[in-house]
């Protein structure tokens, strides 16, 4: 605000008082702060908890009996705002059996530096197979080793990725 | 209105436009012409309206119900609604009902994505569904043929797949079984033909993912392809087709309309036929001979050899077949590079024996396809025209269905017999026969309107040779009278006649009939590919590009010009000739390009004095064929698929190809192999594109255009009287054993298909087919392993016994290779059906 222009005395000096006192209000907001717990934590050392809705780096995960749940069908591919998913679907046997039905993803890779976590994917699937977890320590050295297959995606054993292996979709 | 007796219309209302159509047009196609959305599950425009799936509601005015407007012809000052607010329910009921039974199976099916069911309930659909009781469950997933999956659960009973196979295909492949709740769809238990050859477009017409193709199975979604317009290029009709490519694999082939060659269909050999082009077998290095084996080269080190070799033939030494497999574009720059170092020893023919002169017996279709479609008689004269032309097939029966007559003349019933009038099944290598004594009757009867030929035919007796060709003479009276009512006439020889023991006998006497008769077209149906375009482009010894003749001053000057050079007006060797003279150590060069003479050269005793004699072997090609295998340097070429360009088809019709994928690293266009060759021979062949190439084409060609057929020249041997005595002399004699009949599977076309999985299981095992006569005397039954004994060779093949051959006589795969020659054959069991492994 241009007080000169403005010319008038007593107005300059009641806005300087409202002024001062916002000074003051909100050195005592930092003042409270001192005292309390500080927000940031001593990373990695000390481990954050995310919040329960936290999305984070994406799991395949698996029925109780060890079966994958992905069909391979690509609704998280064709969903996907930036193009992160790539999958490659065959027909299961009566040797090799993948998952239920006909069809599983034989291929199945994300790559990790284009996903924005925005959780599309998981909202897409038809059976629950893809969840984004809660894992956010994903930095690495190489762009290759960002594109996760199948191996890294996978969840290890049916719950692992924290998903119930016993809930419908 | 405008209602004149010869082209009544009706004036009609849609949701308040008023239109004016032609009378007896449906409701349907009335609204889609003022562009208004029916929506359809039954109704196919190709088929007549069923109205089996009431998908297609409307409202009319003054009418109690609802109405299927894909069976309500429009009549005058007809009010239609197609949004009123009962139409709108009654929709919803249709989807609702149709789905209480329906899987939720999109994202696991095929169709999902491009479905007509998916599409119709996002739009028309009531959002939610009343029935929460348990589906109806079938067997998922069932292999109804090698290349069809049926998902019986999926199928809403639009009887569009049965429908087609009664009025388009007329192979009756699938049928509906059983009734109301169980009724499904299923291939009728007592097939005899053999598996259908048009079922790739029941998957593409089925409205949902009920039939899909087991080829494509799971391969890729609808939005993952990445679609190229192009043109089939395995038969020889040129279908249009789209490639549909995923990350550089070919995932499969659909068809494109094209009213005046395919309309919407395509043949199975299209439709499955594609992953040769994906086949770990291609050929990828250039090889190159050292001792008895081929090994890896580099391009430079086999382009110089092939060039030293090329230059020191020079003109008269040096001969090149093929064509079939190249694009128009490759077969003019061959011809130019021959053409340019004066050798005119050139031929597109790699499988036959006989190479008559081109201009008069030139392969090809006089007209065009379509002219089959205002036929009134086609006569089939060893031309088994489903097996070799299948789309073509679909024309004609076309045209049969609206009334045109059927007629063949053939060693074997055909499999489209039930639709013909008339089938003579001949003495192998008597068609000639049979069709001089068809025109002595016809010219009998025609009397005073008889062409001169008919002069010629006088004193025949038209009963003798009837019955030496054994066939009745009253069906060929019938026959006759029946040709004579119904002109014109559309003549069609082929392979059957064609690679007999005298085919040139069969032309001479077909062009009598068609003489007498007074006119038709005469089509010479044979070759695959390109095969009679690449003649037009310049593949042939006796004519210049563009089928001029050799002297013409006109098309000499024309190549002159384009060229910068002298062109010497001379002929040179066909195919034959060039064996002859490979065989006689006259020709020390031969290039082979997507040819495979080796194996298709009918007379293989021929081809192999030809390879033992000729100086030097090149082989351009995808595979290591067997051709390739005798090769001196053999150059990895790349796949229709891979290239542009433009091929032509058994009409000589100049089409488009579109490159689908990337080409196979290490192999090369055949176009960039000529030009590499005929630069390091001195003639360089500079063009910036392709394009530049069939521009420099269609400046040379007079007639040559983009979508048109090349008028190929019309036949006009005439038959004289000594040709009759010659035709009456040759006819084989009829022997006391049994007669091998060579016959075409269009299941097995060579290299391409047998690299297609679910081909290959379609042509299933190579069979002689044997009259029930003979197979009892032989003591043979249907499916056993039998030997096939002739000319002190023999063959294991599996028997089939049917009467769709004549006694005496055993239909054989055209790859025993029986040099045009009528052997006599026995039959001897090895092993009874069932005990093969
Ligand atoms: S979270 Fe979003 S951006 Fe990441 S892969 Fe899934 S859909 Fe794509
Ligand atoms: S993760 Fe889900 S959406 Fe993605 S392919 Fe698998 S089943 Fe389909
Ligand atoms: S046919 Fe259509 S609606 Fe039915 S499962 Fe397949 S995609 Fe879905
Ligand atoms: S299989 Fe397909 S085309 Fe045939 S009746 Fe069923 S839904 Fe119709
Ligand atoms: S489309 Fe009219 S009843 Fe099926």
């Amino acid at each position: 605000m241009n007080l000169k222009k403005n010319g008038n005395g007593g107005r300059t000096v009641q806005r300087a008082l409202i002024e001062g006192a916002a000074i003051l209000k909100g050195m005592g907001v930092t003042f409270r702060h001192l005292f309390r717990k500080p927000v940031t934590i001593k990373y990695p050392e000390q481990r954050p908890a995310v919040a329960a809705r936290f999305k984070g780096r994406h799991w395949l995960t698996l029925y109780p009996d060890g079966d994958e749940r992905c069909v391979g069908c690509e609704l998280c591919v064709i969903v996907c705002p930036s193009q992160a998913i790539y999958v490659k679907a065959a027909e299961n046997t009566e040797e090799k059996r993948v998952s239920k039905g006909e069809r599983y993803a034989e291929d199945f890779q994300i790559n990790m530096l284009r996903c924005i976590f925005c959780g599309f994917c998981e909202e897409a699937c038809p059976t629950g197979a893809i969840v984004l977890g809660r894992d956010f320590e994903l930095a690495d050295y190489s762009r290759q080793s960002l594109i996760y297959g199948k191996p890294m995606l996978q969840e290890p054993y049916p719950g692992a990725s924290g998903r119930d292996p016993h809930s419908e979709v | 209105m405008s209602q004149t007796p010869a082209n009544p219309t009706v004036t009609l209302t849609i949701d308040g436009h008023a239109i004016t159509v032609p009378k007896g047009t449906t409701v349907y196609h009335a609204a889609k012409q003022l562009g208004i959305e029916v929506p359809i599950f039954c109704y196919h425009d190709r088929m007549p309206p069923l109205g089996a799936c009431r998908m297609c509601f409307v409202k009319v005015e003054k009418m109690p119900r609802l109405q299927t407007s894909c069976t309500l012809e429009a009549t005058e000052g007809m009010v239609v609604e197609t949004e009123s607010p009962d139409v709108v329910e009654a929709r919803q009921g249709v989807l609702e009902f149709l789905l209480i039974n329906h899987p939720l199976d999109c994202p696991i099916c095929d169709k999902g994505g491009e479905c007509p069911l998916q599409d119709n309930t996002f739009k028309y659909g009531p959002g939610a569904s009343q029935y929460v009781e348990p589906k109806r469950h079938f067997m998922k997933a069932i292999p109804l043929s090698p290349v069809l999956t049926l998902d019986r659960e999926r199928c809403i009973m639009c009887w569009r797949c049965t429908r087609f196979g009664e009025v388009i295909a007329g192979d009756h492949a699938l049928k509906g079984h059983e009734r109301g709740f169980a009724t499904h769809i299923d291939i009728p238990p007592i097939t005899m033909e053999g598996p259908s050859k048009f079922i790739g477009n029941t998957i593409e017409i089925c409205p949902v993912g009920a039939l899909t193709s087991s080829a494509y199975r799971f391969r890729s979604r609808p939005w993952d392809n990445l679609g190229t317009p192009s043109v089939c290029t395995h038969c020889g009709v040129g279908c249009a087709i789209r490639y549909d490519a995923r990350g550089g694999e070919i995932t499969r082939v659909r068809s494109r309309e094209n009213a005046e060659v395919n309309d919407v269909w395509t043949c199975d050999v299209g439709f499955f036929g594609y992953d040769y082009v994906n086949s770990q077998d291609r050929l990828s290095r250039p090889l190159v001979r050292r001792g008895d084996t081929l090994v890896e080269t580099s391009w430079d080190e086999a382009l110089n050899l092939v060039a030293t070799r090329l230059r020191d033939a020079g003109g008269d030494h040096a001969g090149a077949i093929g064509g079939e497999r190249l694009t128009l574009e490759e077969s003019y720059l061959l011809s130019r590079l021959y053409r340019s170092l004066g050798s005119a020893n050139l031929d597109y023919r790699a499988d036959s024996l006989a190479a008559p002169d081109t201009r008069d017996w030139g392969w090809g279709t006089e007209g065009t396809m379509a002219d089959l479609d205002r036929a009134g008689a086609i006569v089939l004269i060893g031309c088994d025209l489903i097996e070799e032309y299948p789309v073509v097939w679909l024309r004609a029966k076309r045209a049969l269905d609206r009334g045109a007559l059927g007629f063949a003349i053939a060693p074997k019933r055909l499999e489209i017999d039930r639709y013909l009038r008339h089938n003579a099944v001949v003495r192998y290598g008597h068609e000639a026969l049979v069709l001089l004594a068809l025109s002595k009757l016809v010219a009998e009867a025609r009397g005073a309107e008889a062409p001169v030929e008919a002069a010629a035919l006088v004193d025949l007796d038209a009963a003798a040779l009837a019955s030496r060709a054994g066939v009745s003479i009253e069906a060929l009276r019938a026959a006759a009278r029946d040709l004579i009512a119904h002109p014109p006439a559309s003549f069609h020889v082929g392979r059957l006649a064609l690679d007999g023991p005298d085919p040139r006998a069969v032309l001479l006497a077909a062009n009598t009939l068609r003489a007498v008769c007074g006119g038709g077209a005469l089509s010479i149906l044979r070759g695959r590919g390109s095969a009679a375009a690449a003649a037009v482009a310049g593949m042939v010894p006796d004519a210049l590009p563009g089928l001029a003749p050799t002297d013409d001053a006109a098309a000499l000057g024309r190549l002159r010009t384009a060229w910068g050079r002298d062109i010497a007006a001379k002929k040179g060797l066909d195919t034959p000739g060039m064996l002859g003279a490979a065989a006689a150590g006259e020709l020390s060069f031969l290039l082979v390009a997507g040819a495979d003479p080796a194996a298709d050269y009918p007379d293989a005793e021929a081809w192999r004095l030809a390879r033992a004699g000729v100086g030097f072997l090149v082989v351009q090609d995808v595979f290591l064929t067997e051709t390739a295998k005798q090769a001196d340097v053999v150059l990895p070429a790349l796949t229709h698929a891979e290239k542009n360009g433009t091929v032509g088809s058994i009409e000589a019709r100049v089409q488009r190809i579109g490159q689908a994928r990337p080409g196979l690293d290490g192999a090369r266009a055949d176009a960039t192999i000529l030009q590499a060759i005929a630069t390091r021979v001195g003639v360089p062949l500079m063009y910036g594109s392709v394009h530049e190439i069939f521009e420099e084409m269609t400046t040379v060609i007079p007639g040559l255009a983009e979508g048109l057929a090349f008028p190929l020249p019309r036949r006009t041997a005439r038959v004289e009287r000594e040709a009759i005595e010659t035709i009456l002399a040759s006819a084989p004699a009829s022997g006391g054993g049994a007669t091998l009949v060579p016959v075409t599977s269009l299941f097995r076309l060579g290299e391409m298909t047998k690299r297609s999985p679910g081909l290959a299981r379609l042509a299933g095992r190579p069979t002689a087919t044997v009259h029930p006569l003979d197979a009892a005397r032989w003591g043979i039954a249907n499916g056993d392993e039998v030997e096939v004994a002739f000319d002190g060779r023999t063959a294991r093949l599996f028997a089939r016994v049917t009467d769709e051959t004549r006694e005496g006589q055993i239909l054989v795969p055209r790859s025993l290779r029986l040099g045009g020659r009528a052997h006599d054959g026995t039959v001897r069991r090895l092993a009874p059906a069932g005990t093969w492994a």
